[in-house]
């Protein structure tokens, strides 16, 4: 069996339940478990060894590849677990204890295998900590030094023991803080230690060293968490995985929903915790919204309802005309031959790929001499709602043609045929017949259109430079430059009410935007 | 209203659609287009229609010619396969919609509206909309927006290939009858050759965008032109053998190595007096298992159609289709005797597949 299929395996209710003896299924888990083990390790080390440094030749950062091998490496128990504890699951219908027993033993037996393979490799718990070298303990006076490595960084800097440390730098610690502050230090960090010997305030610079200090204490936690992994694997019911893959890959995002919820609601955040001003857990308010309303955010002074309508206008009139000429370059494309149309459609698709911020200079310039035509440039030139609009348009565009002309090409001929012989024009075809039947086309283009306005900040920031013109995201960002220390409580309470419009368009027009995303195959009735 | 073609070319850049097609159609007349998929007939009737200009010819109705006239100007109605019914409208709406687009009254738009859906039995169903109607009642709402604007002519493409055997029966019937009491000259694209036959006056036979015969349904099938056209009308289709034919003391014989039959003088002389082998032509029901057949063969597959069965009968290298009673319920495998009914044979040149018999 395959490692693929062991980490399958889990996703399905085992269908073969032979029974084997005990010591055949616990080699087949360890099977397993070895086998995910060594795909992840060639996994990591592809990454890292040689398609890191591959990119690295053509001057391409290595973040991607560094990412994808530390995800690797800190899978790697976890999918070799899932391998061992896959063979357990067959059993958890009829013999609880059984499979208990075995994917017991298997997480244990892998778990000991990675750990030696840890401690050799100095890795995972076994890597080098940075360290002072010397034994605290805390007291009621401070952190007292217990013990000093001989020729040790302590020890190097003149510190003795019995000295009581009070603080780093200027602020007081306690053990846990100190030991916090040191587990984010680096290999050569200074830090500054005020502490007491006997009766003398001293203070003395030490500089951080990596030591690995291999304490085999530090596996049980891991051990736990091994098995306790591994029981939720045996008797997770198998339709939940998908559930859980999808919960586990969109985490960050609903933890960043839930942040920025909490946020516009608490007076500051520890993490995920609203606090108040004691750092106690509370500190609830309607500050931050009211002050949206107010136009007063720690000095910066606004008013919201412009900023609104511009961001109404821009989504508004984008919506408009990209639903107005998509529609018509849509029919035009699907229903008429007329010399260059495989031109242009290829040439829109083109478009449609190019990035737009590689235009943002180009378009500055056109926009700028548009501004100096009379009349036309003060409503599609430089510094003006019409022309981000018209940028916008124009980068939304390719798309919405391309879907219209995928809309229309569902209609059948006959259809249209069937209305000019009935004595329409082919005006009144376009308009009576055929659009009505691609109205949910035209819904989802028009939301999507709408929400791309809305949410626009790159166009609408560089073509309305200096100028009063400013919708919501771009005030989000000026906000964020004009107050220090920036209050991202507040932040995220105008960027909550910037999604307001936006959850109501969802609300209302998911059915249409499943439809778009489908493809748009739904043209007819 | 008299419908004239002269001459009728439609090209599609190098592909031809259809090629110098004329066809004089009479007043009142029910005309069927019928030919294989790809023959042409469609092209022509969306040409007749105004949805296609012609590369060349002249089209006319009545006197009028009508080559440029937009599709809205032309006074037709036109029924397709697909009935394109506007799914967004109601019934009612459907049927007015060309009333609306002549700007006639809500009043007179009512009046007609519902007159017409009487005529076609659709009275009921006037509120719903197309998606809640089966396809017999589609077609009827299709019909009934064709003929409501009372068209000068009425195009059919090939209306019934949507519907059940069962209800293209009855359909069949009823747009022929429907037909004769209006008295609206229309042409009925079809690739069925017996609606074709059963509905029109005069069937055009279409093949590769030429018109292989015009004429009337039983002058096709007696008198058939060419060997498509006999081939193609009548179903099962007509049996085709190679033969030579030879004329010795004033009688005539269709031979092969397998098959010597007499043929009479009439239908023998212009087939013998033919350089060369020549095609026969033989109806299935002019053929007979007959215990004192002159051929013998091999029953090589009996296909039950419930009235009759169809078998295929091998006569050495040469295969026959015939209809026989049920009641003799043949197999597979048996040996029998054919007897031919050679006063219906017919016989073309295999190069030009035109008929040897008629001109």
């Amino acid at each position: 069996m395959k490692a693929r299929d062991a980490v399958f395996d889990t996703l399905k209710v085992k269908v073969d339940e032979r029974p084997q003896s005990l010591p055949q299924d616990l080699a087949e888990a360890l099977r397993l478990g070895a086998i995910s083990i060594i795909v992840l390790l060639v996994a990591a080390f592809l990454f890292s060894g040689v398609v890191g440094p591959l990119f690295a030749l053509g001057g391409v950062e290595e973040t991607v590849m560094d990412v994808l091998t530390r995800l690797s490496l800190l899978a790697l128990p976890f999918v070799a677990y899932i391998g061992g504890a896959s063979v357990a699951r067959r059993y958890t219908r009829s013999d609880i204890a059984r499979a208990l027993g075995l994917a017991f033993s298997s997480t244990v037996l892998l778990f000991a295998l990675i750990s030696a393979g840890y401690y050799v490799l100095d890795y995972g718990v076994f890597a080098p900590r940075p360290s002072l070298q010397m034994t605290l303990s805390q007291t009621e006076a401070g952190i007292r030094v217990e013990a000093i490595v001989a020729g040790g960084a302590a020890e190097t800097a003149g510190l003795q023991v019995g000295d009581v440390i009070t603080a780093i730098r200027r602020d007081a610690v306690d053990l846990e803080a100190f030991n916090k502050r040191l587990g984010q230090a680096l290999e050569g960090d200074p830090l500054r230690l005020r502490f007491r010997r006997g009766d003398e305030e001293l203070q003395e610079t030490v500089r951080v060293v990596l030591v690995s200090d291999k304490q085999l204490g530090a596996l049980w936690p891991g051990l736990s968490l091994a098995l306790a992994f591994t029981a939720i694997i045996v008797f997770l019911p198998g339709h939940w995985a998908p559930y859980i893959a999808l919960v586990g890959l969109l985490s960050p995002l609903i933890v960043g929903y839930f942040w920025v919820i909490t946020a516009t609601f608490s007076f500051r955040t520890e993490g995920l915790v609203p606090l108040d001003g004691n750092d106690n857990f509370g500190g609830f308010t309607l500050k931050n919204w009211e002050s949206i309303f107010v136009g007063n955010i720690a000095g910066l002074e606004f008013n919201i309802v412009p900023i609104f309508m511009t961001s109404l206008a821009i989504a508004a009139v984008m919506t408009f005309v990209v639903l107005l000429v998509s529609s018509m370059a849509g029919y035009a494309l699907s229903r008429m031959h007329f010399p260059g149309r495989r031109f242009f459609l290829s040439f829109t698709l083109i478009l449609h790929g190019f990035p737009a911020i590689t235009l943002l200079i180009p378009i500055f310039f056109v926009l700028l001499r548009l501004g100096n035509i009379p009349i036309i440039g003060d409503l599609i030139g430089f510094n003006t709602i019409g022309g981000i609009a018209l940028v916008m348009v124009a980068f939304q565009l390719p798309l919405g043609v391309w879907l219209m002309k995928g809309f229309f090409d569902n209609i059948p001929w006959d259809m249209e045929r069937s209305a000019l012989i009935d004595g329409a024009s082919r005006w009144r075809t376009y308009w009576e017949i055929l659009l009505p039947q691609i109205r949910p086309g035209l819904l989802a283009l028009g939301i999507f259109a709408f929400i791309g306005g809305w949410n626009a900040y790159i166009i609408p920031a560089t073509y309305s430079i200096g100028s009063g013109v400013s919708n919501l995201p771009v005030f989000l960002e000026e906000l964020i430059d004009a107050t220090a220390p920036v209050d991202w409580n507040q932040v995220a309470a105008v960027g909550l009410f910037q999604l307001i419009p936006i959850f109501i368009f969802f609300i209302f027009a998911q059915e249409y935007l499943l439809n778009i995303y489908a493809g748009g195959t739904k043209g007819s009735s | 209203m008299k419908v004239t073609i002269d001459n009728l070319s439609k090209k599609f850049g190098d592909v031809v659609g259809v090629e110098n097609l004329t066809l004089h159609i009479e007043d009142g007349e029910f005309v069927a287009f019928l030919g294989p998929s790809g023959c042409g007939k469609t092209t022509t009737l969306l040409t007749l229609a105004g949805i296609y200009k012609p590369t060349d010819g002249v089209i006319r109705f009545g006197e009028r010619i009508v080559n440029t006239v937009q599709p809205k100007d032309r006074n037709i109605g036109m029924v397709f396969q697909s009935y394109a019914l506007y799914p967004h409208m109601t019934v009612f709406q459907n049927i007015a919609y060309p009333l609306k687009l002549k700007k006639v009254s809500k009043a007179d738009q009512h009046d007609r509206v519902r007159q017409v859906a009487n005529v076609m039995g659709i009275g009921e169903l006037l509120d719903r909309r197309p998606g809640q109607l089966s396809g017999g009642q589609q077609q009827r709402v299709a019909l009934g927006r064709a003929l409501v604007k009372e068209p000068d002519v009425l195009l059919f493409d090939e209306p019934l290939s949507n519907l059940d055997a069962r209800l293209r029966l009855t359909m069949r019937g009823e747009i022929k009858h429907l037909q004769k009491d209006l008295g609206i000259t229309s042409i009925y694209v079809t690739h069925d050759q017996v609606e074709a036959m059963t509905m029109a006056d005069r069937i055009a036979v279409m093949s590769g965008g030429h018109l292989q015969a015009f004429d009337s349904p039983d002058e096709l099938y007696d008198r058939p032109k060419t060997q498509f056209v006999a081939g193609f009308v009548g179903n099962p289709p007509m049996n085709f053998v190679d033969v030579s034919v030879q004329a010795s003391n004033g009688r005539f014989f269709a031979e092969t190595e397998s098959l010597r039959l007499e043929v009479q003088k009439a239908r023998g002389a212009p087939p013998a007096s033919h350089d060369g082998p020549v095609v026969m032509g033989i109806r299935p029901e002019d053929i007979q298992i007959a215990s004192n057949g002159l051929v013998s063969g091999e029953i090589f597959v009996v296909e039950p159609l419930g009235r009759e069965d169809l078998i295929d009968v091998r006569v050495g290298r040469h295969s026959f289709l015939l209809l026989a009673d049920t009641e003799n319920r043949h197999q597979a495998g048996e040996r029998v005797s054919l007897a031919f009914d050679m006063e219906q044979v017919q016989f073309f040149d295999p190069e030009t597949e035109k008929s040897l018999l008629w001109q």
